[in-house]
């Protein structure tokens, strides 16, 4: 049907809103402190054929491919086999999913007996089982990284809420409160998006809202490929790479044959090496949306709302094996890493063909820090994420100490730590001086956090990276530092950790973690005396570049 | 005489009340020096005064002290490790696509920031003993060296016990007189260091400006022969002597949208309403407020600039729609309208004054609720040809009649503030069928009736004077006072109990602060409990009601809360959790007594004319009346236009209006 102009404004943003709405409520209700401080959960609103419709812009990485784990459970129970108060839940990593932890549920919205879409959230849940709390680095599979929930369909009344579902999740994770709990906002999160659309299909009538979320789809699509049109046509080849696989010192080098069409772009990623033994692997989603997330910040202004239309114009072909489409059982469970090399990888490619809009390549990890107590209550379980330094552009340095741009997760307060874990305390949270790469703009700062172990027992676990491989700057900038974790043993001793390493901790252990900053953009000759002055002044730049200018010129 | 002088952006509106007469004056602001533009009103309305007993004030100084970064100099200190914690902020980014993004900038370098040795516990206790030695080999210099007016202190934990930066204030304030000293605990007794540090420093950074300002105010003032009460709006809602005001300068942000609230709140309720969506529609804005008995929602915390405040102001929500919203197409071929406006300066088309852009107020003069030679009660003249040429692109593009497409664009303007009503209705979850809609502001009671029925809202009131509504609510606002302790303890009988005995001491050193404030009379206090499930993280606040203090038990305590969880979220009404509470909350009112009456403002009456308006797809006819030809009592059936000096109303088919006693436009939906 033809929707007039106003109809479809008012619907649309409507549909953002409830999105919007969705999300803030997963989060302010949710329990644990990954979800709840850390902001590592995602909603958002689907036709009945399974596609993104609206999103609450949480982050960017979950949102992508909602679609391709709604349409794996679509394919197991077609939508005209739904019934009220079912249910659907996806966290396999290789029919749509992305890893163990992220638990995408879809609850279908009937109105008048016919399901008009869905509503959708996803939740990093703090402990799903598997080999170890909250974070399991030695997994070699995907069955030693939690329960895997493939694409299933449960009903509400009689599965959850003392079901047996319920009761088959409870007694397969440590942290049985908060995972239940964080479920809970997840339905709740759901119900709000199936009550709006419901209400707006009352208001304006079931056609006009469906024909509304098909418009908005198409709308996002004719903008993305008005933004390609502008751009130069051509090939372009980017390249980064994992700094290990936590087994050997081999880099894991992930390839980008990126090609501009008309109004449409195709990303390659031929080339990129097999897929490891640990769990570093990308499955084809995560793949997939860190690829979008990237033309998408590129080519569009921030405003184009993000939905399924967006990706049509976007062909993206993943051999099938390689790092970036690992068969199964492969581990995923650190599959931030590799899709940030995919993003690394495409917007090295597209710096090629626009300077002017692509920023270098930033700390860019996803830094997963875990702690954890076993006491006599219980699991303590604290797990926090950590981005570091974004690269510089054109006009601006990179911005300091913040979630890389896949992610976009919150610290924790120190002071709700303090009141909510007995077993250790932050001692530490600073910008690092010196951590960025210079240039004509620098790249934003990596910061340090401190943790002093309070207990005896104590379980460290990380998996980080870019401790070896260093942000390449561009058009001259200089790399941002690489990181590093550090344990000061209460005795004295100074232990240096790998990127992806468990350890055991001790009373007076103190653990400083280190994110590096992001590359600079151009070359340092051209960055302007405030700009050096102010860092200077404010004790981020230990050292004034100009004085080697003046020493060489002597 | 009670005397409210509010400085708005644009304009400073006077309202003067006496007996039963008002006078209403309206001068242009003078943004350097504000004090000049509220003094020209005084002038202007020809007050003598020594005759005034109260004087009620409002300004944007403080607001654009910040968004200006005009503050003091200020340094900040925090505990050893943290003092970072205003750049490290939330590690977030507030648009998740933005390659480019910066974060909010807080108005302090990072040479400013400086850490004092010390550790308290989540409970208080003593962890590292503030190091004094050091204070004073180190820190104290920086701070002499530096030259700063202000210093903010905020260490860890101090919310639990402020026992290290009372000390470190103290120990400043010796070796350092004359530099203004703000502690975290003073400002904002809650846990959350970032958001806790964040007003710690925008408070110390603004204080010195208000306190120069409002002593200015004060001297000229007295030479003028004033002897009265001299007290300043705050964004909670209540006013504060100006003396104190002094010592609590961040409670002046946004003081202008609390007075509009208030003062619509205090009209409604002469009309017997108290169950309230308010809504003020200005130039470039339209601000929303829910008003629940009388009482405008709180929020627990706003932000400027993109930090945040963590301090109670009224939760009122604003939106990019105002008269001066543009409507445009993007790239996308989608209408919108707004957030970029016309502004004052050209303005909407019809100024007249080189604007070509479609606006909200062209779109009114295109479909005839406003006539061109009636604006401002004929005060100012617009072009209506103007207004329709600017809409012909829009009409072409989408093939629609110049009419279509101004009323399209009104309806996306409408669409724009229902849902930043829902925002603070449904999705706080509340019906606003179940409230009365109370437009004002220039534009407001012109659209009121069509948003009123997109909610499903049957009573709308438009008070008279709806464009002055903000100087009324100076005059006609309360004292209040909040206080906040963040103690965190698990629901049982016995922290029930601890929670009325806090409440006790809240109350109790609420109290004396009215006392200081040399303000007697007896205190209306609300009490609220933040509580939350065990193990989430943000709490849902309750109030506790007066009839149930001194007898609270845990059972009471978590089916109110319960309750109010399941209303916001659809979740946990009867789940067996464990709940805790967080912070406890004791706001302290003086009520002021009856508030003074608003009348209308004269316009000369005439007789109805006949006015052809198009509604939905046609054009109507109907009448155009002016407010003060109306009687009390007398209906109105819509369609039919009403118009007032300041404002105009629409009243449209399936609506009747009529004026009240309290001088208040009742519309109601009759179909």
């Amino acid at each position: 049907m033809t929707m007039n102009p106003i109809d479809y404004a008012v619907i649309s943003q409507a549909l953002i809103a409830a999105a919007r709405e969705m999300g803030v409520k997963l989060i302010r209700s949710a329990y644990s402190t990954i979800l709840r401080e850390a902001r590592d959960g995602s909603a958002g609103l689907m036709d009945r054929d399974g596609n993104t419709v609206a999103q609450a812009e949480l982050i960017p990485m979950q949102l992508g491919p909602i679609g391709e784990t709604l349409r794996a459970c679509l394919r197991r129970h077609p939508v005209e086999t739904l019934r009220k108060g079912d249910f659907l839940i996806n966290n396999d990593p290789f029919e749509g999913g992305q890893h163990i932890p992220d638990v995408f549920i879809f609850t279908p919205i009937f109105v008048d007996g016919r399901v008009v879409g869905f509503g959708a959230s996803v939740a990093h849940h703090l402990d799903l089982g598997g080999g170890a709390p909250g974070l399991n680095i030695h997994a070699s599979d995907v069955y030693q990284e939690g329960l895997r929930f493939p694409p299933s369909r449960y009903s509400f009344e009689h599965d959850w809420n003392g079901g047996s579902f319920e009761r088959l999740v409870t007694a397969n994770v440590r942290v049985p409160d908060l995972t239940i709990g964080d479920f809970n906002a997840q339905f709740a999160a759901n119900a709000i998006g199936v009550m709006r659309v419901k209400q707006l299909c009352e208001r304006y009538g079931t056609d006009k809202v469906e024909a509304a979320m098909h418009e908005m789809q198409d709308y996002s699509e004719r903008r993305v490929r008005a933004a390609i049109a502008q751009a130069p046509k051509g090939t372009f080849y980017g390249e980064d790479a994992v700094d290990d696989d936590g087994l050997s010192d081999e880099p894991l080098v992930v390839k980008a044959k990126v090609t501009i069409a008309d109004d449409s772009v195709e990303i390659d990623f031929e080339g990129t090496c097999a897929q490891v033994k640990r769990n570093l692997n990308c499955p084809y989603s995560s793949t997939l949306s860190a690829a979008l997330a990237c033309v998408k910040s590129v080519l569009t202004s921030p405003d184009i709302p993000y939905n399924e239309g967006m990706a049509r114009p976007i062909a993206i072909k993943v051999p099938y094996g390689s790092l970036l489409n690992p068969r199964p059982p492969a581990p995923v469970r650190a599959r931030m890493i590799p899709a940030y090399r995919v993003f690394n990888a495409v917007m090295k490619a597209l710096a090629q063909a626009l300077p002017d809009k692509v920023i270098a390549t930033g700390f860019d990890c996803t830094t997963a820090f875990c702690l954890s107590h076993l006491g006599e209550k219980g699991y303590s379980v604290y797990l926090e994420i950590f981005g570091g330094g974004y690269g510089a552009s054109k006009d601006a340095d990179g911005c300091d100490a913040v979630d890389s741009p896949l992610s976009n997760c919150s610290n924790a307060p120190v002071e709700s730590l303090d009141i909510d874990y007995g077993f250790f305390r932050i001692v530490g949270y600073e910008l690092a001086p010196d951590s960025f790469g210079l240039g004509a703009r620098r790249g934003g700062a990596g910061f340090t956090r401190r943790c002093e172990i309070l207990h005896d027992d104590v379980q460290l676990a990380i998996y980080s990276d870019r401790f070896r491989l260093a942000p390449e700057g561009l058009l001259g900038g200089e790399p941002g530092q690489r990181g590093s974790c550090r344990v000061f043993r209460a005795d004295g001793r100074v232990e240096e950790l790998k990127s992806k390493a468990a350890i055991d901790l001790g009373k007076g252990d103190i653990v400083e973690m280190f994110v590096g900053g992001g590359a600079g953009f151009g070359r340092v000759v051209e960055r302007p005396d405030a700009m050096i002055e102010r860092d200077l002044a404010d004790g981020l730049l230990t050292r004034d570049p100009r004085d080697a200018r003046k020493l060489a010129a002597e | 005489m009670r005397v409210g002088v509010e400085v708005g952006g644009t304009f400073t509106d006077l309202v003067a009340v006496e007996g039963g007469r008002v006078v209403v004056t309206k001068v242009p602001s003078t943004p350097k020096s504000p004090d000049v533009g509220a003094f020209a009103a005084l002038t202007a309305s020809g007050i003598d005064l020594a005759r005034i007993e109260d004087l009620g004030h409002g300004s944007t100084v403080a607001t654009n002290a910040v968004l200006e970064r005009k503050g003091a100099t200020v340094a900040f200190v925090a505990t050893a490790g943290f003092r970072d914690l205003l750049f490290m902020q939330r590690h977030d980014r507030r648009n998740i696509y933005d390659l480019f993004y910066a974060k909010p900038a807080p108005p302090v370098r990072r040479k400013d920031c400086f850490e004092a040795v010390e550790r308290l516990r989540a409970d208080g206790s003593v962890e590292t003993p503030l190091d004094e030695a050091k204070v004073k080999a180190q820190l104290l210099p920086a701070l002499r060296d530096g030259g700063y007016r202000a210093v903010a202190i905020c260490l860890l934990n101090a919310y639990a016990d402020p026992v290290h930066e009372k000390r470190l204030s103290a120990l400043i304030a010796e070796a350092l007189p004359g530099v203004l000293v703000t502690c975290s605990h003073q400002v904002a007794r809650e846990f959350r260091e970032f958001e806790r540090a964040s007003t710690t420093l925008l408070s110390a950074y603004v204080q010195p400006v208000i306190d120069g300002y409002l002593h200015r105010f004060e001297n000229k003032l007295a030479e003028a022969g004033f002897k009265g009460r001299f007290t300043v709006m705050q964004s909670n809602g209540g006013r504060l002597p100006a003396e104190a005001m002094r010592q609590s300068a961040i409670t002046a942000l946004y003081s202008g949208p609390a007075a509009g609230v208030v003062g619509a709140t205090r009209q409604a309720a002469r009309s017997g309403f108290k169950d309230l969506i308010t809504f003020d529609m200005g130039g470039t804005s339209t601000d929303v407020c829910l008003v629940q008995d009388g009482r405008p929602s709180l929020a627990a915390e706003t932000e400027i600039d993109g930090l945040p405040i963590r301090t109670p102001v009224l939760d009122i929500v604003s939106v990019g729609a105002g008269g001066g919203s543009l409507a445009w197409v993007d790239d996308g071929g989608m209408l919108r309208v707004g957030p970029q406006s016309a502004g004052a300066d050209p303005g909407p088309a019809c100024y007249g004054r080189g604007g070509t852009e479609p606006a909200t107020t062209d779109a009114h003069i295109v479909i005839g609720t406003i006539r061109p030679g009636a604006f401002l009660g004929g005060r100012m003249k617009l072009d209506g040809e103007a207004a329709r040429r600017a809409f012909e692109p829009l009409a072409e593009r989408f093939s629609l009649s110049v009419e279509q497409a101004a009323s399209s664009a009104l309806q996306l303007a409408d669409a724009n503030i229902v849902r930043a009503i829902q925002l603070v209705s449904t999705e706080r979850g509340r019906d606003p069928r179940d409230y009365a809609l109370v437009p004002f502001g220039g534009a407001g009671p012109l659209h009121a009736a069509r948003i009123a029925e997109e909610l499903g809202i049957s009573t709308i009131v438009v008070p008279p004077n709806a464009g002055v509504i903000s100087a009324y609510g100076l005059v006609a606002s309360d004292y209040t006072k909040f206080d906040a302790v963040t103690r965190k303890m698990k629901l049982d009988d016995t922290a029930a109990r601890e929670a009325d005995r806090v409440f006790g001491e809240m109350r109790e050193r609420l109290a004396a602060q009215f006392a200081e404030m040399k303000l007697p009379g007896t205190l209306d206090y609300t009490h609220t409990l933040d509580m939350r499930f065990v193990g989430q993280a943000f709490e849902v606040g309750v109030e506790i009601p007066a009839d149930r203090l001194g007898s609270l038990d845990a059972t009471y305590l978590a089916g109110l809360f319960a309750d109010a969880h399941h209303r916001t979220f659809m979740h946990g009404a009867n789940l067996d959790r464990p709940v805790e509470i967080v912070t406890l909350r004791v706001g302290a009112t003086l009520p002021i007594g009856g508030a003074p009456k608003l009348d209308r403002e004269t316009l000369e009456q005439r007789a109805p004319e006949q006015a052809k308006i198009f509604h939905g797809e046609a054009w109507l006819d109907c009448d155009r009346h002016t407010a003060e030809a109306l009687a009390a009592g007398q209906a109105i059936t819509g369609p039919a236009v009403i118009e007032g000096y300041t404002a105009t109303t629409w009243v449209p088919p399936g609506w009747t209006a009529g004026l009240d006693e309290a001088d208040n436009l009742i519309l109601r939906r009759t179909s």
